[in-house]
């Protein structure tokens, strides 16, 4: 029996083949992500943290408070053998063209002193040593394209600009956790520029964000930092050099988890298209093989022997597949780390998981995929090896179409029911059940679909159409469940891309309308070019003030804040601000009190509503370690979910948070005098942006939709695999057709005709899945972005180019997809066509 | 034996030779064979099994290409046509009834008889069609499918795709090879009204001599060579001149 399936295997590569490619296109999906999360987790993990600190103390919260007596204080300390201070400051690249240079460490912590010891490790040139050096961080001046010898800008706090010549090129070694931001943690940044360290009290300032002492020899790091605690006030970080490297350790491993989270999803996808597209190769296998099976039976094979025959075939193209797939996947690693860690220096690693993974999900999906067709092939009986007759096309199943719109009509319940925009997480979590489930209601439907939009489309176009036309909508409408099954594959790949470019474009509606709802036309918009945490000064503030036709200026310092309500405690995004900034820069919406916050705080609706806040009633907010104010709502503004939700006085924010300006609004009398005015003042400070707010509206806009690129890329593999099991199906229909084929040739059909109808065919399988995948990719996002955003269900926005885009890629795909099976069908010997088996 | 054409030739072919296989173990299936079907006759060839009727009928057909000698069909000559113009000339001006799967399983009867004018994108002749099908019995059939037809009715509607371009010649290559006794001599009977009412000209390879007794004139093929002809056939006669090939072989 095995060796009947082995030969018949053999004797039929082209078909192994097929199949092999849609195991192996799944596997390496995810062998690929698996051995590139990996890899960058290794890496990460593997960084080297600094080993040669014995205690840290850093300053509490983000100020720099530490002095030059602090340290020779903490150097006294028993077990002490020496005691270096770490000035942070503000400083910003700019490059070769005049141009601001994105750093990832936010320009507040972008500076720093030089350091003989172990911080910094020098790559090329000389250490920093007076006024006019500067030495920068390797890959950042490898971005911007500098090197050493060059002269470069570097803009300071309070609007200041220094020139320097660049006189290294270092890599820093980091104390602890990485941080990018401005953080209050015990961490580190990567600094993007080092002045030697007199330099670097005149241009950065003199005070230490944090003092790290090396223990003398024989100390205990432990007693340091006991006498050290003692003497120093709480609230500053007293670490042992251990403890950071450990938290280092734990960052790092919580990074490469989430990475491996964020990737896995997408290979689950690439899977479960690839199962779909298996799943009706072997249904179609088994269809094609009937007289087969039932020759077989009738000389005695049993039930059970046809069906483990079949699974042992699954089994042999799965370890094939699997084997294909993993060495795919580790093979194009390397590249996709390029891509997504682009400059970063990741040590490729290939774990023995990965390899178990890619054999492991290659055999299930095969085998599962495989195990109905398995069953369908031993209930062949023996008599139908004595039918001449071809095989009878096969209608949709009633079960499947009763429990298909049982389903959608329970997910439509379930969404409608949850619609309410104010309605809670849990709710929400139901609607985005209810969507899986009509979702998956309208795949079990897709059959049934195929039949009555199919059907009568060949009738209507077919009565009109050229003989090729008529010919492939008939062949696809004549076996409704061969074409659903192709085309569920791509459905799914559709529909996923339409239901994330539906979340996207409501997205940037939403970011757009909210902006716009705020923000007058009149007002003249500031930011930090440095993007990201980064912020603007007072200085840039003043400035703004006191230029010719500006007449009003506010600030907004967005931070996330602890925010403890009579509900409970939670987070939210809070924006301190200028009182007199809500009554002309920003025109809130106010639907209930007044936006007064010198005598509370101002909230928005949709968040009033989900935390059951009321007017007058009271929260507290943390805004840093040490400070909390508490406030009453004095006012409720009509807003989206979006942007800082809450409004504070500045007045109650500690300086801290006061001098790091998230957003500079002005206006004047004249608005576009004001506007021309600081666009003037602000024309050599490559690092502030100015605008309006269709500014902040694009900037929004931007930074959205490069988050969803890389989804539509990994939602492309998974329709790469669809279009292939497009392929699979063509190539398969035209060998189980080769009689057809033939007659039609006899009777007069070109090749080019055959040629063209299989192409037609291949575009209505392709379009009808893709169109599917639209119709349920939509109301996908739309409640997708009703469940996030907290809109109205139908607030949804229609990604007409992502999806026109999406239409035309898949109809190209088709016509490529049918190339193979069409030029092998136009070549079918009419001879061996109608001669008898 | 051999009469003088007093109708002119629908097809001829001469010197027609095909062999198969690599030039150790060739095999030859025509060896040189002169053949003229006429006018508004049914002719029937026969032969035992490799006697390269089949071949004989796919090579005049311009199904298969012969290696050597000519084919014309009407005054067209068939070899040394390039497949589109092949294509073409087999759509309009020839009509084929295989011995099984003659029919597109995804098309109903009806749309299988029009199927030829369909691929030619041309409206078919109503009237023919009408005829055909009221000839054939197919009045009640036409919107089933070929799954909902039983075998001779399936080989009926072949012949009905096969007349309804009024084509110059229609091959039938065993036609009544899976059909039962009372369908198989409906199905000849109606050949033959189609020869003597219609003036169709019908070529058919057989290896049943009831089948070839419905035929104005048998040819008898062996080894790949024309080597007897009988008019007017009776099917014991044919037999008989069958059996004496065997004998002559044994």
């Amino acid at each position: 029996m095995l060796t009947t399936m082995w030969r018949d295997l053999l004797g039929h590569k082209g078909r192994a083949v097929l199949t092999l490619i849609a195991v192996a296109l799944g596997v390496t999906a995810t062998v690929g992500s698996w051995v590139v999360s990996d890899s960058i987790a290794a890496t990460l993990a593997g960084e080297e943290t600094r080993k040669d600190v014995g205690v840290s103390v850093q300053s509490p919260g983000k100020e720099a408070v530490l002095t030059a007596a602090d340290r020779d204080r903490l150097a006294a300390t028993p077990g002490v053998a020496r005691a270096e201070g770490v000035i942070v400051g503000r400083a910003g690249l700019v490059g070769r063209d005049g141009k601001f240079v994105r750093t990832t460490t936010v320009l507040d912590r972008a500076g720093t002193n030089w350091s003989g010891g172990r911080r910094f490790t020098v790559e090329a040139g000389r250490a920093p040593a007076g006024p006019g050096q500067v030495a920068l961080n390797k890959p950042d001046a490898d971005k911007a394209g500098l090197t050493v010898g060059d002269t470069i800008r570097i803009l300071l706090a309070n609007g200041r600009t220094d020139t320097a010549r660049v006189t290294a090129l270092y890599t820093y070694n980091r104390l602890g956790p990485e941080t990018t931001q401005d953080s209050d943690e015990a961490s580190d940044a990567v600094p993007v520029a080092a002045y030697d360290t007199r330099t670097a009290e005149q241009l950065l300032g003199k005070r230490f964000h944090r003092i790290e002492l090396t223990t003398a020899a024989g100390a205990s790091a432990d007693a340091v930092k006991a006498a050290v605690r003692k003497t120093t006030p709480t609230g500053y970080h007293v670490e042992t050099g251990r403890a950071l490297a450990e938290a280092a350790v734990r960052q790092s491993d919580a990074e490469a988890q989430e990475l491996r989270m964020t990737m896995l999803p997408f290979a689950a996808v690439a899977l479960l298209v690839g199962g779909f597209v298996i799943a009706n190769t072997f249904t179609l296998l088994v269809s094609r093989r009937t007289r087969q099976f039932a020759l077989l039976r009738a000389v005695g094979a049993r039930r059970r022997q046809v069906r483990s025959a079949v699974i042992a075939e699954a089994t042999v193209l799965g370890l094939a597949g699997g084997t294909v797939g993993t060495a795919a996947g580790v093979a194009l690693g390397p590249s996709m780390i390029s891509v997504m860690r682009p400059g970063d220096d990741v040590d490729f690693t290939v774990s023995p998981v990965a390899v178990l993974l890619g054999y492991g999900v290659a055999l299930l999906v095969t085998v599962l995929a495989a195990y109905s067709s398995a069953r369908r092939a031993a209930t062949v009986p023996p008599v139908a090896a004595l039918r001449t007759d071809a095989i009878v096309p096969r209608e949709a199943g009633r079960l499947r179409i009763l429990l298909g719109a049982g389903l959608v009509t329970a997910g439509a319940a379930m969404v409608v029911a949850t619609a309410d925009p104010s309605s809670s997480n849990a709710a929400r979590i139901i609607g985005l059940v209810g969507t899986v489930l009509g979702v998956t209601g309208m795949l079990l439907l897709a059959p049934f679909l195929a039949e009555v939009v199919l059907r009568p489309a060949a009738r209507l176009l077919g009565a009109r159409s050229r003989p090729a036309v008529r010919l492939g909508l008939r062949n696809a409408a004549g076996d409704p469940r061969r074409t659903a099954g192709t085309a569920t594959a791509i459905t799914v790949g559709l529909a996923l891309v339409c239901s994330f470019a539906t979340l996207s474009a409501s997205f940037s509606a939403l970011i757009a309308s909210t902006i716009r709802a705020n923000v007058p036309t009149t007002t003249t918009v500031l930011q930090s070019a440095a993007g990201g945490q980064s912020s603007l000064t007072r200085a840039e503030a003043a400035r703004v003030g006191a230029l010719p036709g500006v007449s009003q200026v506010a600030g907004s310092r967005d931070v996330l804040a602890g925010l403890t309500y009579p509900g409970g405690r939670t987070e939210r995004r809070i924006s301190a601000i200028e009182p007199a900034g809500l009554q002309g820069v920003l025109t809130p919406d106010i639907t209930a009190g007044s936006a007064d916050l010198t005598r509370g705080v101002v909230i928005s609706r949709n968040q009033a509503d989900m935390l059951g806040l009321g007017l007058n009633d009271e929260v507290t907010l943390r805004l840093d370690a040490k400070t909390s104010v508490t406030r009453a709502v004095v006012g409720i503004y009509d807003a989206t979910e979006l942007q800082a939700s809450i409004f504070l006085n500045v007045a109650d924010a500690p300086e801290s948070l006061r001098r790091q300006i998230t957003t500079l609004y002005a206006s004047g009398p004249d608005p576009d005098k004001a506007r021309a005015s600081i666009t003037a003042a602000f024309r050599d400070r490559p690092d502030v942006l100015v605008g309006d707010r269709e500014t902040l509206v694009r900037q929004g806009v931007d930074q959205q939709s490069l988050a969803f690129t890389l989804m539509y890329a990994m939602f492309g593999v998974a329709i790469l695999i669809a279009v292939s099991g497009v392929v699979n199906t063509l190539v398969l229909s035209v060998m189980e057709r080769t009689r057809e084929i033939g007659v039609l040739r006899a009777v007069g059909a070109s090749r080019l005709l055959v040629r063209r109808t299989i192409r037609v065919e291949s575009i209505v399988i392709s379009l009808f899945g893709a169109l599917l995948g639209v119709v349920v990719g939509i109301p996908a996002g739309a409640v997708m972005q009703h469940a996030m955003f907290g809109q109205r269900l139908w607030d949804f926005s229609i990604p007409v180019g992502i999806i026109a885009l999406a239409l035309a890629g898949i109809a190209v795909a088709a016509v490529l997809a049918a190339m193979w099976p069409a030029r092998r069908a136009a070549r079918t010997d009419m001879l061996t066509a109608i001669a008898c088996e | 034996m051999r009469c003088m054409t007093q109708t002119t030739a629908a097809v001829r072919a001469i010197g027609l030779a095909k062999r198969y296989g690599p030039a150790d173990a060739r095999v030859v299936a025509l060896a040189g064979v002169d053949v003229e079907f006429r006018r508004a006759e049914f002719t029937a060839i026969m032969g035992p099994s490799g006697s390269g009727k089949s071949t004989l009928m796919h090579c005049v057909a311009g199904l298969d290409q012969a290696d050597e000698g000519t084919v014309w069909i009407g005054d067209t000559e068939v070899t040394g046509l390039r497949d589109d113009a092949l294509t073409s000339l087999r759509r309009d001006r020839v009509g084929f009834v295989f011995q099984a799967f003659n029919l597109l399983p995804t098309l109903t009867a009806l749309e299988n008889i029009t199927l030829p004018f369909d691929l030619a994108g041309r409206e078919p002749d109503r009237a023919t069609v009408d005829k055909v099908i009221a000839a054939l019995d197919l009045r009640n059939r036409l919107h089933h499918r070929p799954s909902q037809l039983s075998g001779g009715q399936q080989q009926r509607v072949a012949c009905a795709r096969a007349l309804v371009t009024r084509p110059e010649v229609v091959f039938a290559d065993e036609p009544t090879g899976a059909l039962d006794s009372t369908a198989s001599d409906e199905l000849l009977g109606f050949l033959r009204r189609s020869v003597d009412d219609l003036g169709q000209t019908v070529a058919m390879v057989t290896h049943e001599p009831s089948a070839a007794a419905f035929a104005d004139r048998v040819l008898f093929l062996k080894d790949g060579q024309l080597v007897d002809e009988v008019t007017a056939p009776t099917a014991d006669g044919v037999l008989e001149r069958l059996k004496s090939f065997e004998r002559t072989a044994v």
